[in-house]
């Protein structure tokens, strides 16, 4: 089966745990302590990643490490749709692709302000929180036009895709990093949109929504 | 030295910032705000802040009807904010005076727009009165508005139909939160209305609306033709400001209770009107119930209002409204064979636009939402109540069933509305008092773990019920019932002492008169609504003595203990009572 070497309060774990209840993939979960104990940097998780962090897969066998590197294996995996990962539209496959690496930028700066928050991390707390800021009024940007042209993802389709499971996290949990989304009402309601996903799963911190409307 | 609070409207929101089920999050002259727009398209304002711990609002959900804190639940309830639900206390209703504090709220040119103050409206503005206003991407920006309205009067912009021409710009108006432009080039003009919202002493935001709407192939490009443009000047301006300390912050909101938005006399009466009459059923005639100004006080499934009819007489009747449905008090009143002037007033006499005063909604008959099932039992028009259960249920998703006894179908009421819930409806038509005792026994043969009873109707039915309820095995707090009168013949013959611990002072009951009445004699005010045991309002603690009890609100377990009473018709076994007044 396959193996997820897990935190549960890191949003790169989630972001896997996320893709993973939505395309509901059974799974085991492998705790790693990486707060307080920091397993992540012991000498035996050397062994499964050197880079000392997580989240890992190991699907029989086949093991793998990034988040963003493990949506894209996941999504083509096991999403027999090939909605999550859309590798037969080019210019689609571009923009996830875009928003990937976007989401890198939201991790190392909105996620960073909450580990320095939370977990007493050493980051420049101001630059972290205003990088964060500048990021956010770029996709706040980006999702309100994408509203008005009917296609309210992350990537323009009518449907989501591995990009918005990547930006979700690292956006809805910034206010435990001191991040205010006061000033970023698109980006706000696309996180109702994400909760709504049919196989959505919470994190502490992340609760579900209402449903749209009682129908 | 502090600035006097500014009372001024300002826009807070674009209309489609506030899409069903969803909690946008805002902030006017440093107060945060939450405004959500309810399932009948409300839109509320409200101070982001939960009465309970401080939480802000905007982290809950907005179920349709309702917001609900994230922390422990609490519901508050569209157009008033009264809480309506406290699930650490699933027995009891809350207080009237459980209210969030609530800003007014009005959607003029596509924006929300409220104010701190209490009365006024947005400011009228020419140039896009009938016109068909077009809304633009609005722009937080870190500076504060008057630097932001100074630098708004340079803004250049180019008409709609010529995006790429040289535009003249002019300012054609500015206000005390607004500045009014007119972009002309190539033959095309535009005319755009910038307002700014403070939200606080260092930031703004820009909201900007065209007179008029561009056709469908231009709309996304003049949208992203100013975002750009505005963008732009932010940039200049926020450059601008880095390094200047902002002025004073403004100073906070008038208090909540001087600004309520449910208006009520000196005698805590509210003046409503007649918004619509409707046959209900067989004898049976709804009725709409308007605030005349404001909004009307929150209730709970099994909240009840006294009326009070314009011939004097003072009735109570249950609220059928479902969770939600704030803007008026619906009631049902079924025409009394033996009226003494209270229904036959209503269904003879009183007509749409008719006005008259209500009490807030009170309840003694509290429905638990903390259960898996809840088994609700109607006779006749003692449906009312109830149907406000079955809407708070469906609403909630909780499983429920309604046994319906009624004489004959058309003696129906709700019918259709109970048919669009989740309720599941059984009607018992036309029995006897044999088969009504024969289906209400097979109904509640099974006491099931975490179920709940509430049964309303006639004496006799829900002495049946609870009979029934009692020999299957029922715990006696797990059958809740309200009496509209209670059928009890009063014995009014003993007389006895009441010392009132608390007001230092005793009086003598004689024959023949209530404690209640000799309170009142004495110049103690007691709350009292029904008046004949059936109620609860008037409902005291007893220190020490043995009431008499006459009433039928207490169950017999709360007989039995003899700490509280009905001081409207219940009297006393022993030569004296000591009351908690």
């Amino acid at each position: 089966m396959l193996k997820l070497y897990d935190y549960e309060l890191s949003v790169n774990c989630y972001k896997q745990r996320l893709l993973l209840g939505i395309l509901d993939v059974p799974y085991e979960v492998i705790p790693v302590d990486f707060f307080p104990g920091w397993e992540h940097k012991s000498e035996a998780f050397a062994a499964i990643n050197p880079l000392g962090h997580i989240p890992v897969i190991d699907d029989d066998g086949y093991v793998l490490r990034d988040a963003h590197a493990i949506l894209v294996y996941l999504a083509s995996r096991y999403d027999p749709s090939g909605r999550w990962y859309p590798t037969s539209d080019p210019q689609l496959l571009g923009e996830v692709a875009q928003w990937l690496l976007f989401a890198e930028g939201t991790t190392n700066t909105a996620s960073a302000a909450r580990l320095h928050d939370n977990l007493g991390y050493d980051f420049d707390i101001e630059a972290v929180r205003t990088g964060a800021h500048r990021l956010f009024r770029v996709l706040d940007e980006h999702l309100w036009f994408a509203e008005r042209q009917q296609r309210p993802w992350v990537c323009a389709a009518s449907h989501p895709t591995i990009a918005d499971l990547a930006l979700f996290p690292d956006v809805v949990l910034s206010e435990e990093g001191g991040i205010s989304r006061i000033d970023y009402p698109a980006l706000r309601r696309w996180t109702d949109r994400v909760k709504r996903i049919p196989g959505f799963s919470p994190m502490p911190g992340i609760f579900p929504a209402t449903p749209a409307s009682t129908g | 030295m502090p600035t006097p609070p500014d009372t001024a409207w300002y826009p807070v929101a674009r209309s489609d910032d506030a899409p069903a089920r969803h909690i946008f999050h805002g902030q006017l002259l440093s107060q945060e705000l939450a405004v959500w727009r309810a399932d009948d398209g409300f839109v509320n304002v409200w101070q982001n802040r939960c009465l309970h711990r401080g939480v802000r609002l905007t982290v809950g959900d907005n179920d349709g009807g309702e917001l609900v804190c994230r922390y422990h639940g609490w519901r508050y309830a569209n157009r008033s904010g009264g809480c309506t639900y406290i699930p650490a206390h699933p027995a009891d209703a809350p207080a009237q005076t459980i209210c969030n504090t609530v800003f007014p709220s009005v959607e003029r040119f596509g924006l929300i727009w409220t104010t701190l103050g209490s009365d006024g409206e947005p400011p009228l503005v020419d140039t896009l009165e009938g016109a068909s206003e077009f809304g633009l991407r609005p722009l937080p920006v870190n500076a504060p508005a008057d630097v932001v309205l100074d630098h708004l009067g340079s803004y250049r912009f180019a008409p709609a139909g010529a995006l790429t021409g040289d535009p003249a710009v002019r300012v054609a108006g500015i206000g005390d939160a607004s500045i009014e432009l007119v972009s002309t080039a190539d033959g095309h003009e535009s005319a755009a209305v910038f307002f700014v919202q403070p939200v606080d002493a260092a930031r703004c935001v820009i909201r900007g609306v065209l007179a008029a709407t561009p056709g469908e192939a231009l709309a996304i490009p003049v949208l992203r033709h100013h975002n750009h443009r505005l963008s732009v000047l932010r940039d200049r301006i926020e450059s601008s400001v880095v390094g200047h300390p902002p002025g004073a912050s403004p100073a906070p909101a008038a208090r909540a209770d001087e600004r309520s938005v449910v208006p009520a006399d000196r005698a805590g009466l509210h003046h409503v009107r007649v918004g619509r009459r409707w046959d209900e059923a067989d004898g049976i005639v709804g009725f709409a119930l308007e605030p005349i100004e404001g909004q009307l006080p929150a209730f709970q499934p099994g909240a009840h209002i006294d009326v009070h009819l314009p011939n004097g007489l003072v009735r109570q009747y249950s609220l059928t409204n479902g969770p939600g449905q704030t803007r008026h008090y619906l009631l049902a009143v079924k025409r009394e064979p033996q009226s003494s002037g209270g229904s036959s007033y209503l269904h003879e006499s009183l007509a749409e636009g008719d006005e008259l005063h209500v009490s807030a909604p009170r309840n003694n008959f509290p429905l638990r939402r903390d259960v898996t099932r809840t088994l609700l039992i109607a006779g006749g028009i003692g449906i009312t109540p109830l149907v406000s259960m079955a809407h708070a249920l469906s609403h909630a998703g909780l499983e429920h069933e309604l046994h319906y006894f009624a004489r004959g179908p058309e003696h129906l009421a709700f019918a259709t509305e109970i048919d669009r819930l989740s309720t599941r409806l059984i009607t018992h038509l036309g029995l006897s008092p044999e088969a009504t005792g024969v289906a209400l026994r097979t109904m509640v043969a099974d006491p099931g773990p975490d179920t709940q009873i509430y049964v309303c109707g006639p004496g006799p039915l829900i002495q049946a019920t609870r009979d029934a309820a009692a020999a299957a095995g029922w715990p006696d707090q797990a059958v809740h019932f309200e009496y509209f009168a209670n059928p009890t013949v009063l014995d009014q013959s003993s007389s006895f002492e009441v010392s009132l611990a608390r007001s230092a002072l005793t009086v003598s009951v004689p024959a023949g008169r209530t404690i209640l009445e000799v309170l009142r004699d004495h110049g103690i005010a007691v709350p009292a609504s029904c008046q004949q045991g059936a109620c609860g309002t008037c409902s005291t603690r007893v220190l020490e003595g043995e009431p008499a009890h006459q009433d039928v609100y207490l169950n017999d377990s709360e007989h039995r203990a003899g700490d509280a009473m009905m001081i409207c018709v219940s009297r006393s076994h022993s030569d004296r009572l000591v009351l908690d007044i």
